[in-house]
């Protein structure tokens, strides 16, 4: 994958590799930028540790992430937007002994500690020519990516080059019809790895990746790039989707080839609208978790949608994913259960954590499997059906088992509104209790309640509901279910 | 409706929905220099300037702004 990388950039010189602020970066230029952080990395690195790339949307950040890839090095994206404390954590879980910053526009000293790890500024390396003078293997780490622990540490999702091989592979035996001249959507912050596939596709295709700003109104942003740059190949989260709504009369996108959802569970009733508004474009929702590398299972959103509680079914896993769906006592299954991953795809385990590791890997039949943490069910075709994470499944009092996704439904049923969470949100007492968020509730509440009670026992019928005018989004662009249940812990008090 | 009047009632609208009663707008003002000012609190905000004015306004009118100033104008046209 680096050869293909390599050969890309030579192949592709005057063709532009970035579309990023107003202004396009070209792979001449991209090769320049990376071949001086690799020679600066192969003198001052030998040992080829991890290096941090601070995630501002700038050209230099994506040079750096080449850089990094093109040295042997594995990167480890830093969020911009997080406390030094986080940052702080990450750097020493991942024993990074750099950090790159763009350029001198962007400040990195609220970011990271400079009294214990040295920042380079990107822009500042000196010009150098890079010759590659050692072999990387397939179980050298490409990049760590780091998600939120259930304790509050971040835990480090290390992904090797074989993991990334494996998916590219994968990801290009679906036999997507891409080439130079394609323009790709790039929204994803550099820590989420949804921008992996999205920034590295055009590059192995010579074609141009459209970035998106972390501080920007998002999805304004991209329809705007989707509008005036005609892009072709999209990856979004399907939040995107519920703000654009209101606007989707008036959108138009006939250029558009394919638009891929990822991330969170992605509504029928919406991806029908939407696909009248990119009338050309094949539409699909594709499924995984970062511990399965970017993604591994595929539906082709056709004109009859196969869905679950409203959600588009996740449909088959691709060329080099094995899935298996066990129970509470991790025994394959039929019926619904939690679905677990395997093949290449999967990561070798957490960074230097063996209690999780031991708790979300296992081996069945001789092959090792990663618990997603998700609900889902094969149909009688053999397709898969998400049904909401475990954790949205809580029991409430008297132990019942709620399935919040299941309580969802039926207000979006009742409303029409894709725009609808239910949180559970322990008590003083200590006893879960549900409650509703609908984006602009067009009924009265009692309404709603009354509707529910036909629909739904006793014990499902949530506490209270509260209508917004949208949901809050989280650094990732999915709706932010922590920041809801903040809302109601906060109004309790 | 005169130019002030436009902008006096937008800055209320910016004030209750940025939650800031000290917010002036400014011409040049745009979301990277109001902190809270994120794909919600926009939508939020163009929903509630919408509904003080009575106007509606369209998406590609929505990209084609670049700050307060921009909207400001938008508004003056579709209210007179």
């Amino acid at each position: 994958m680096v050869s293909a990388l390599e050969q890309s950039l030579v192949t592709y010189r005057d063709k532009n590799a970035f579309y990023i602020r107003e202004q396009y970066y070209s792979y001449g230029a991209l090769q320049e930028r990376a071949q001086a952080i690799s020679s600066y990395l192969n003198l001052h690195n030998t040992s080829r540790l991890p290096v941090g790339v601070i995630g501002y949307d700038a050209f230099e950040t994506y040079a750096a992430i080449i850089g990094i890839m093109l040295s042997g090095a594995a990167y480890v994206p830093i969020h911009p937007a997080n406390p030094m404390d986080r940052n702080t954590s990450i750097i020493e879980q991942s024993e990074l002994c750099f950090v790159f910053a763009p350029n001198t526009s962007y400040s990195f000293e609220h970011l990271i500690d400079i009294s214990k790890t040295k920042v380079i500024t990107v822009a500042d390396l000196s010009s150098a020519s890079f010759e590659r003078n050692h072999i990387i293997s397939p179980n050298d780490i490409a990049y760590i990516l780091f998600t939120s622990g259930s304790t509050g540490v971040p835990k480090g999702v290390p992904i090797t080059h074989h993991n990334l091989e494996s998916f590219i592979d994968s990801f290009f035996a679906l036999g997507y019809e891409l080439n130079s001249n394609d323009r790709f959507l790039q929204m994803f912050d550099i820590t989420f790895d949804l921008s992996v596939m999205s920034y590295l596709v055009p590059l192995l295709k010579g074609a141009c990746a459209y970035t998106v700003p972390f501080d920007s109104v998002k999805y304004m942003f991209i329809y705007e790039l989707l509008e005036n740059h005609k892009l072709t190949f999209t990856l979004m989260v399907p939040s995107i989707l519920s703000y654009l709504r209101p606007y989707f009369s008036e959108i138009e996108l006939p250029e558009l080839k394919y638009s891929l959802f990822c991330g969170e569970a992605l509504y029928a009733d919406i991806t029908q609208e939407w696909k009248r508004c990119i009338p050309n474009a094949k539409v699909q929702n594709v499924y995984g978790p970062t511990e399965a590398t970017i993604f591994c299972m595929t539906y082709d959103c056709s004109d009859v949608l196969k869905e679950n509680n409203g959600m588009v079914c996740i449909g088959n896993p691709m060329k080099n994913c094995d899935i298996l769906i066990v129970d509470e006592e991790s025994k394959p299954t039929n019926a619904k259960g939690e679905l677990c991953l395997g093949g290449p795809q999967v990561t070798q385990g957490y960074l230097k954590n063996e209690e999780k590791n031991a708790s979300s890997f296992f081996m069945y039949n001789e092959a090792r499997y990663y618990r997603t943490g998700d609900l889902a069910y094969a149909d009688k075709d053999g397709e898969i059906l998400y049904a909401g994470r475990k954790d949205y499944q809580v029991k409430v009092m008297g132990g019942f088992r709620v399935e919040l996704s299941e309580i969802e439904h039926h207000v979006r049923v009742y409303t029409s509104i894709s725009g609808v969470a239910a949180v559970a949100v322990p008590n003083a007492m200590g006893i879960s209790q549900i409650f509703l968020f609908v984006e602009q509730l067009n009924k009265e509440v009692s309404e709603v309640i009354d509707y529910l009670k036909t629909q739904m026992p006793e014990y499902m019928i949530p506490a209270a509901i509260h209508s917004l005018v949208a949901f809050p989004l989280n650094s990732n662009g999915k709706t932010d279910r922590k920041e809801l249940e903040k809302m109601i812990q906060h109004a309790a008090k | 409706m005169r130019p002030e009047e436009i902008r006096e009632k937008a800055n209320s609208v910016f004030q209750e929905v940025f939650k800031d009663p000290n917010l002036q707008i400014q011409d040049a003002m745009s979301a990277k220099d109001v902190e809270k000012w994120d794909s919600l609190n926009h939508l939020v905000m163009i929903s509630s300037i919408e509904e003080a004015f009575g106007i509606k306004i369209k998406l590609k009118e929505l990209i084609a702004m670049k700050n307060v100033g921009d909207l400001l104008k938008t508004i003056a046209t579709k209210v007179s």
